[in-house]
């Protein structure tokens, strides 16, 4: 049953990976929805892991990005890992441009990225 | 003197919140799209309007609506210019931290001149900080 609007997610050996549901992630309304569903994904969740694929963005604006450095906190506050994957050559400079390629891990695929959260 | 032969002109004053904002440059990317911008000109065109036009609403203008932000965009065939002006009170771009510093960087805001500058040629504020022109050069 669907209980988000900007977000899909699914789980993959523990990990909670997160997908878009829009390809250009810029309208300010549903960016502060994004959030709200990014950080609900840490409620329940004890160490939270949480892989956010970027398959399909076409762009993504820096509030957004805000929206993933809180979430990042968060996650991190729990004991939990974060990662990025499937990021589009664009949307990758923009992680590269502000350094925040040194807050997240980055991987090129969703396979990669599962496969680089380290286990307990 | 710019002898540049402009095909394409939004010359609009906007409310200062954030949808009007998103609308305006909806306007400019079905424009690039329409004339066959390579996409990562108009992935760039987009991000520094978008922090440009978002800053002059919420920084600039603070989301005062009795104020609007000058949203100005010319394209000819090789160069796209904009000038966004808001009617604050300005700012001096060189007093903004650095994001890309270690201290800054799990911090939510400062990120957006920087963006700018990476994705457009040349960025010119004026002396009082409250108007930004943006240009950038089609790549082919």
């Amino acid at each position: 049953m669907g209980q988000f609007e900007c977000i899909e997610s699914y789980e993959v050996d523990k990990v909670s990976v997160v997908k878009f549901v829009d390809e250009k992630v810029m309208d300010p309304g549903r960016i502060e929805q994004l959030g709200k569903e990014l950080l609900s994904l840490t409620d329940e969740e004890t160490k939270p892991n949480l892989l956010i694929n970027f398959e399909n963005v076409r762009f993504f604006s820096s509030q957004a990005i805000n929206k993933l450095i809180v979430l990042d906190k968060r996650v991190k506050a729990g004991g939990g890992q974060i990662r990025l994957s499937n990021l589009r050559p664009e949307v990758r400079d923009l992680f590269n441009y502000t350094n925040l390629d040194s807050v997240f891990v980055i991987r090129d695929e969703e396979a990669e990225a599962i496969d680089s959260f380290e286990q307990d | 003197m710019n002898d540049t032969t402009w095909v394409w002109q939004y010359d609009q004053r906007i409310p200062s919140d954030p949808k009007s904002g998103v609308d305006a440059i909806r306007v400019l990317l079905e424009q690039l799209e329409q004339r066959e911008w390579p996409a990562k000109c108009v992935f760039g065109i987009h991000m520094a309007m978008e922090e440009a036009v978002m800053n002059a609403i919420k920084h600039g203008n603070k989301r005062d609506p009795s104020k609007h932000v000058h949203v100005l965009v010319n394209l000819s065939e090789t160069q796209f210019y904009a000038c966004i002006t808001d009617q604050g009170q300005g700012f001096n771009p060189d007093d903004v931290p650095d994001p890309t510093l270690d201290e800054n960087l799990e911090k939510t805001s400062g990120r957006g001149l920087m963006l700018i500058s990476n994705f457009v040629d040349t960025v010119t504020y004026n002396d009082v900080g409250n108007s930004v022109e943006l240009v950038k050069h089609k790549q082919v």
